[in-house]
């Protein structure tokens, strides 16, 4: 497959989410007042305990990390299962599973657009602003490079992981409950809605082996130099879980998809 | 058109309710897994909240029990919204289809027609989790059992309900001008996350923000201080009643300006 045609899809994929320009703009403000709820019950949290540290995080290392992980989370958010869903419905995924091209490909850079355009509107935005508030406590140097290899990574790690999911769909008719109990557990074990610093130990040590943390957990570390990353035997440990679970849930995700797509039973269309 | 009275749409509500779950039945991996996504949900939003309380023993001042109180409470504030206006999910794909017409067609108002159509179970989940949490809590701190109390539990948390219910109006709404504003959804039902914690944590004009433009202060702060707090009940504990048919009130007028100024996107 050469790349440009992969290209000219991403081009669409662009486009299509530049579409709608005022929901984009509603988007950036009702995040916005997100991160501002988030502020104030993290300040009153910590104003409440006493000390200023706690489990190695201070307050802005919390702030940033949460204010990140929300931007991430709205930077890699795929309507994967939804989509599907709708397509088996309305019948449509025929007409995708007849493109000369393989469905999962088809799928991934057709979203890759609506990536790169959350990650330049809202992304970039949330950083700057978390640069100017905090008086540039994230460190910018090599790790910035390293966060966009992990969060790259991340992203192909979190479209495995709908594209395991999406297909149950297919034989139990069900999107709302799959895509409620798949967000649940992503966000609690990624570390996105607390920090996974703050998880008693036990858990911590085996939440630190599972997927999800390679979704948010490592590349914010990364960005943060936390996590033993300053160094490059930590650093290369993160990215070494990462690649791995990148490995097992793309082979994973492929046999899934091709046993499911067998039993695919579409109602007109 | 004829007025038509309470009573025509308390009927017609049951039997668009009947058909609902007919069809609903016929899908019963769906129920069950969503079923089971539900617990999932409330699972994990008590292991978040048992996570923050190992490490920070109090917040703002109120302590655990406290804190699962007000936690019960506006799970089963939030369950009428969960129950019965989930339609309000399927608005902006039905605006941008064009389906939406056909609710136009019909001699009956059409809020209440496309809010009757769906009626869903899973959330009598959440409601069995937020009273066994309200219980739990309950006993703990000891708040005494009488007839008058349980009477303003019940008042004040369908008082609770009420703002949770105008809040996803409003949000729902917002498809009818803005193509493309399912966030605004997604952003307003993660808000009620917060809920949960006590608003004295806000400050400024986020103060006011929350409690009276974007109300989570009312879905359980307020209401829940008029059984925590019987001594020192605030003013605005009081008329969260009012303001909240208010609110509804508003936000019912503006999803019904949404749709007579709704015109086809075709398909």
């Amino acid at each position: 497959m050469n790349p440009k045609r992969l290209l000219s899809i991403t081009r669409a994929g662009i486009m299509e989410s530049l579409q709608f320009r005022l929901g984009i703009f509603v988007t950036l403000f009702a995040n916005l007042i997100y991160l501002v709820l988030v502020y104030y019950l993290w300040k009153a949290i910590y104003d409440s305990s006493g000390t200023d540290v706690v489990n190695g995080m201070t307050f802005s290392d919390t702030m940033i990390y949460l204010i990140l992980a929300t931007a991430l989370f709205n930077f890699l958010e795929m309507f994967v299962v939804w989509d599907m869903s709708r397509k088996i419905q309305s019948g449509s995924l025929v007409l995708d599973l007849l493109k000369p091209m393989r469905f999962r490909k088809y799928t991934f850079w057709s979203y890759t657009g609506n990536h790169v355009v959350q990650f330049v509107l809202t992304f970039i935005p949330t950083f700057i602003v978390v640069m100017i508030v905090t008086h540039g406590a994230i460190p910018l140097g090599l790790n910035l490079v390293w966060f966009l290899i992990a969060t790259v990574f991340a992203l192909i790690i979190n479209y495995n992981i709908e594209m395991l999911v999406a297909p149950i769909c297919l034989f139990t008719e069900s999107t709302w409950g799959i895509n409620i109990v798949k967000e649940t557990i992503v966000l609690l074990l990624s570390g996105a809605s607390i920090p996974l610093a703050f998880f008693p130990e036990k858990a911590r040590i085996v939440v630190q082996y599972l997927p999800f943390r390679a979704v948010y957990d490592i590349p914010l570390s990364i960005l943060l130099d936390k996590s033993g990353s300053d160094n490059w035997q930590g650093l290369l440990q993160l990215f070494g879980l990462q690649l791995v679970w990148l490995v097992v849930l793309t082979a994973a995700g492929n046999l899934f998809w091709n046993c499911a797509v067998k039993k695919v039973t579409v109602n007109g269309g | 058109m004829r007025k038509r009275g309470l009573r025509f749409y308390a009927r017609m509500y049951r039997k668009i309710l009947v058909q609902d779950l007919k069809s609903k039945m016929s899908y019963r991996a769906d129920f069950v897994i969503s079923t089971f996504g539900m617990i999932m949900t409330n699972l994990s939003g008590f292991v978040t909240f048992m996570i923050l309380f190992q490490n920070f023993p109090t917040i703002n001042g109120w302590d655990y029990h406290h804190m699962l109180f007000l936690y019960g409470f506006s799970l089963v504030a939030l369950t009428p919204v969960q129950c019965f206006f989930d339609n309000n999910w399927n608005l902006r794909f039905m605006v941008q289809s064009g389906d939406f017409i056909k609710y136009c067609f019909r001699p009956v108002n059409v809020f209440f027609y496309f809010i009757s159509e769906v009626f869903d179970v899973k959330g009598l989940g959440q409601l069995a989790f937020g009273i066994g949490t309200i219980v739990y809590a309950w006993i703990k701190i000891g708040i005494p059992v009488t007839p008058l109390i349980i009477l303003k539990l019940i008042v004040f948390l369908l008082t609770a309900s009420l703002f949770m219910i105008a809040l996803m109006n409003f949000a729902a709404a917002t498809c009818f001008w803005i193509k493309g504003s399912g966030y605004v959804m997604v952003i307003m039902f993660r808000f009620k996350d917060f809920a949960k914690y006590p608003s004295s944590i806000f400050e400024g004009i986020f103060k006011i923000i929350f409690t009276f433009i974007i109300p989570i202060a009312f879905i359980a702060y307020y209401p829940s201080l008029v059984i925590l707090t019987p001594d020192n009940v605030p003013l605005l504990s009081w008329i969260s009643p009012l303001y909240g048919f208010v609110f509804v009130f508003l936000s019912y007028k503006f999803w019904m300006l949404g749709v007579r100024k709704y015109d086809f996107t075709g398909s």
